[in-house]
């Protein structure tokens, strides 16, 4: 139990010194890096509540997938070196409203139901129970979630096909 | 093996492969010797003076690219559990789970076949 909360210390500092540092990077590069180590922290704290399987899906698609995808979009803009921002915009007002509103809903979701009860405990991978879970239960929605995948392949080929000419 | 026990030994192939280049690094610092000139601080670019910062602009296509690996990503992560639970399902629901994945493949596939079609995969 020590070394799980040694380990859970560990990894929340480096997820919100990556967040902190993603805040404050000059360049867009470091932004983007250190966004990736975040997703990495996260990772590791996913492992530690024993959804490995989440914890492999966040590194292979946010640590790995997103990161690239987010580097290569930087690569597609202009470079430009741009100074730091004078002073706070009105879409800078905008989003803190949001992002505020948005963390006071999770804040008031999470004190209004019992997450922190106690759970049982899985000897398990938890992979095959995943599986039938969404195979059997959710079929449906995981039906649904390949057409999303496909709206989002067809609407990219689209939007990058109009900029090419 | 229990579950607990095999996390331990990821954990140590993790800490073996993030110390390793600290070490190797570190160690190299102290060993070799650095006696930095302008020649050769400059960017290496096969011999030749580079022009420019590192920072170019890209063509779209590289990025059509990783949109294409992030979505084939995602539905690759579909198929762990899956082939997890293949057997326990197959004893539950039959032959439906094979129809279940081979429609979500099929999706999948025909976004394939629209990027083959609009010359998306091709390189010129």
């Amino acid at each position: 139990m020590n070394a799980e909360f040694f380990a859970f210390s560990l990894f929340s500092v480096f997820a919100i010194g990556g967040a902190v540092f993603f805040l404050n990077a000059i360049r867009v590069m470091h932004m983007a890096l250190s966004l990736a180590f975040t997703f990495f922290s996260l990772a590791g704290i996913y492992l530690l509540l024993q959804a490995e399987f989440l914890a492999v899906v966040q590194v292979l698609v946010y640590a790995g997938g997103i990161s690239i995808l987010m580097i290569f979009g930087i690569m597609l803009t202009k470079p430009e070196e741009s100074g730091a921002s004078k002073s706070f915009q009105l879409h800078q007002w905008l989003s803190l409203i949001v992002v505020t509103g948005f963390f006071l809903v999770i804040m008031l979701i999470i004190y209004q139901n019992p997450i922190f009860a106690p759970t049982v405990k899985v000897y398990s991978p938890s992979v095959q129970s995943i599986g039938t879970t969404l195979f059997k239960d959710y079929a449906i929605p995981f039906e649904l979630a390949s057409i999303l995948l496909l709206v989002a392949l067809i609407g990219a080929i689209v939007l990058a096909r109009k900029e090419q000419k | 093996m229990p579950i607990s026990k095999s996390f331990l030994i990821i954990g140590i192939f993790f800490l073996v492969a993030v110390l390793l280049p600290i070490a190797a690094l570190t160690l190299g610092r102290f060993l070799r010797a650095s006696k930095p000139s302008e020649e050769k601080a400059t960017t290496y670019e096969s011999g030749v003076n580079p022009i420019g910062g590192s920072w170019v602009q890209f063509h779209v296509r590289y990025y059509l690219y990783a949109l294409l690996f992030v979505i084939f990503d995602v539905e690759a992560i579909y198929l762990f559990p899956w082939a997890a639970s293949y057997d326990v399902l197959r004893s539950e629901i039959g032959l439906g789970i094979l129809l279940e994945m081979g429609l979500f493949l099929g999706f999948l596939i025909l976004g394939l076949i629209y990027a083959w079609k609009k010359k998306v995969l091709e390189w010129k």
